[in-house]
């Protein structure tokens, strides 16, 4: 890897404790992970692997309970660091109240740009994810991948340097699915770096240039995508196990 | 600046869209219209009716606000993922939670402000009307014009937000409520006496000065605890402060004409600050203490 890397982490863990302080669940175990600059970085896993808990301490969201996180070799936490990221999570958190324009002129205020580049990078993103025909309408009323687009755009109003996306096809259909891995391949051909959980591996295939395997919160796999083999898809199985078949007899019966 | 500027005016917008927001504020603004007109006939203390009703809805329909607005919008933000991605961008926690804060004391100074002057107009028109009714006997003249535009401050706008809305697109909510407001600083130039206005400004301000403080604890336990606890929490908090929520019934020195003295209101501002920064200070270590799942 060449330079200091992006994104940083040694020795994570995460456990996760209620009310008394009791630990509930180790979601992250002893992970250790680095982005280098202008390569798309993979986190793959099933469900509670600990991919959106490892995202959340990369954003300074969660404190790790041991170890240590760094982004662009500053803390998590450091405003300087936040400056320079975009965040797309999982589900589309958009305030409804608040029109497609005014979504983007919000997160363009809260990335400190001057009203009139604001206002101009608006008009642009609005027209680049195709909703500017409905750019005055609350998106409360938006349908699940229009609202997507709007989280999408939201993360690229301020030009990150970094762009983390948690899931980006989420409730997506296929044409807008390959319209959004077309873009993140043409966001780090620009010089962009990405790091992006899916537990599609399709996704996965298309889009990274690099990808790393958690289950159970612990690193089990971690390489280029063309070394990994001909199916990702084997691999993977082979890496957190096979899918039990449910038992229907009884049911059924 | 920018950055806390943006989510002062978002969360002010949001509780201003809220329809919880506008049924209150119509609710208070029909408490200080119709609740005096009920008893003109009746009791010939015209003006007093109409500045007790008054200032019994600024003090009960705005601790309502203080109460659900800071609860509301924290929950909302914290529990729907909206705070987090403010928070990966370069805003502070500590930034996030005071502007927000400041975000609610906005709407609840449109809310103060819109219900206080509507008032105004209705004390202005019941003193003025009752002197002319004292000279010729004509009692219709005591709420006339007044009432009829302090009941135009909370209907019309519902009428206008719904024309709007449904040829213009406009927010029902947030322009029925603007428009209330826009109603209720034109209705202030009604026969406006400025001197009767003045005399009651301390009362206002100590009707608004516990709710401020009580908008301060909710926002400090919504960061922190879920909606039910949070409630329950500002709930005890509001109950310590019911004697101070009465502080405007000093009114006996308003209803012998006089006013409330500012050495007075100042002692209580002076009392309330510390109280509203030592909470917004526990809302602070609160939301930097705390994990954002």
């Amino acid at each position: 890897m060449n330079g200091e890397p992006v994104v940083s982490l040694k020795g994570v863990r995460k456990t996760f404790r209620d009310f008394w302080l009791r630990p509930t669940v180790n979601a992250v175990d002893g992970l250790d992970l680095a982005v280098a600059r202008g390569e798309v970085f993979g986190l793959l896993g099933p469900n509670g692997s600990g991919k959106s808990t490892t995202i959340k301490m990369i954003l300074g969201l969660l404190a790790p309970t041991a170890g240590e996180v760094s982004m662009f070799g500053l803390s998590p936490r450091s405003l300087a660091a936040r400056a320079r990221l975009g965040y797309l999570p999982e589900l589309s958190y958009l305030h409804p109240f608040l029109t497609a324009r005014e979504t983007l002129m919000y997160y363009a205020g809260l990335c400190g740009l001057p009203h009139a580049e604001s206002a101009r990078r608006t008009a642009q993103l609005l027209q680049m994810v195709k909703l500017d025909e409905v750019a005055n309408r609350p998106v409360g009323g938006f349908s699940k991948g229009m609202a997507r687009r709007v989280a999408l755009a939201s993360a690229l109003i301020g030009k990150p340097e970094l762009l983390v996306l948690d899931e980006p096809t989420s409730g997506l259909d296929p044409v807008s699915t390959k319209e959004v891995k077309t873009l993140v391949r043409a966001l780090a051909n620009g010089g962009m770096t990405v790091l992006m959980t899916s537990h599609l591996l399709a996704d996965a295939e298309d889009v990274c240039d690099r990808i790393m395997i958690l289950n159970r919160g612990r690193s089990v796999a971690e390489g280029k995508v063309s070394e990994l083999g001909e199916s990702l898809e084997d691999f993977f199985l082979a890496k957190v196990g096979n899918a039990d078949e449910f038992v229907l007899a009884d049911f059924l019966a | 600046m920018r950055r806390g500027r943006t989510i002062v005016f978002a969360t002010a917008l949001e509780l201003l869209c809220e329809p919880l927001f506008m049924l209150v504020l119509q609710a208070a603004l029909l408490l200080s219209a119709v609740a005096p007109a009920m008893h003109y006939h009746q009791f010939g203390e015209a003006s007093r009716m109409a500045r007790d009703a008054g200032l019994s809805a600024i003090l009960l329909c705005g601790a309502t606000i203080a109460f659900t607005g800071p609860i509301r919008t924290f929950r909302r933000e914290i529990e729907t993922g909206t705070a987090q991605v403010a928070l990966a961008h370069s805003v502070s926690r500590t930034s996030f939670f005071l502007h927000k804060a400041i975000g609610c004391a906005m709407a609840y100074g449109v809310f103060a402000l819109t219900v206080a002057l509507v008032s105004l107009t209705v004390v202005n028109g019941a003193e003025i009307g009752g002197r002319i009714a004292e000279k010729t006997g004509d009692i219709a003249r005591l709420w006339g014009p007044s009432f009829t535009l302090a009941l135009a401050a909370a209907l019309l706008p519902i009428v206008a937000a719904a024309v709007l809305n449904r040829f213009a697109r406009f927010r029902f909510v947030l322009t029925a409520n603007l428009l209330s407001a826009s109603i209720a600083i034109l209705s202030a130039l009604y026969r406006f006496d400025a001197a009767l206005s003045i005399r009651l400004m301390p009362a206002l301000a100590l009707a608004a000065l516990p709710s401020l403080a009580l908008l301060a604890a909710s926002a400090a336990f919504a960061v922190r605890f879920k909606a039910n606890v949070a409630s329950t929490l500002s709930a005890a908090v509001a109950i310590m402060l019911l004697p101070a929520l009465g502080n405007y019934c000093l009114s006996d020195a308003l209803a012998q004409g006089g006013m409330i003295p500012w050495t007075y209101l100042a002692c209580a501002t002076a009392a309330a600050l510390p109280a509203i920064a030592a909470l917004l200070l526990l809302g602070v270590h609160f939301i930097n203490g705390r994990d954002l799942q």
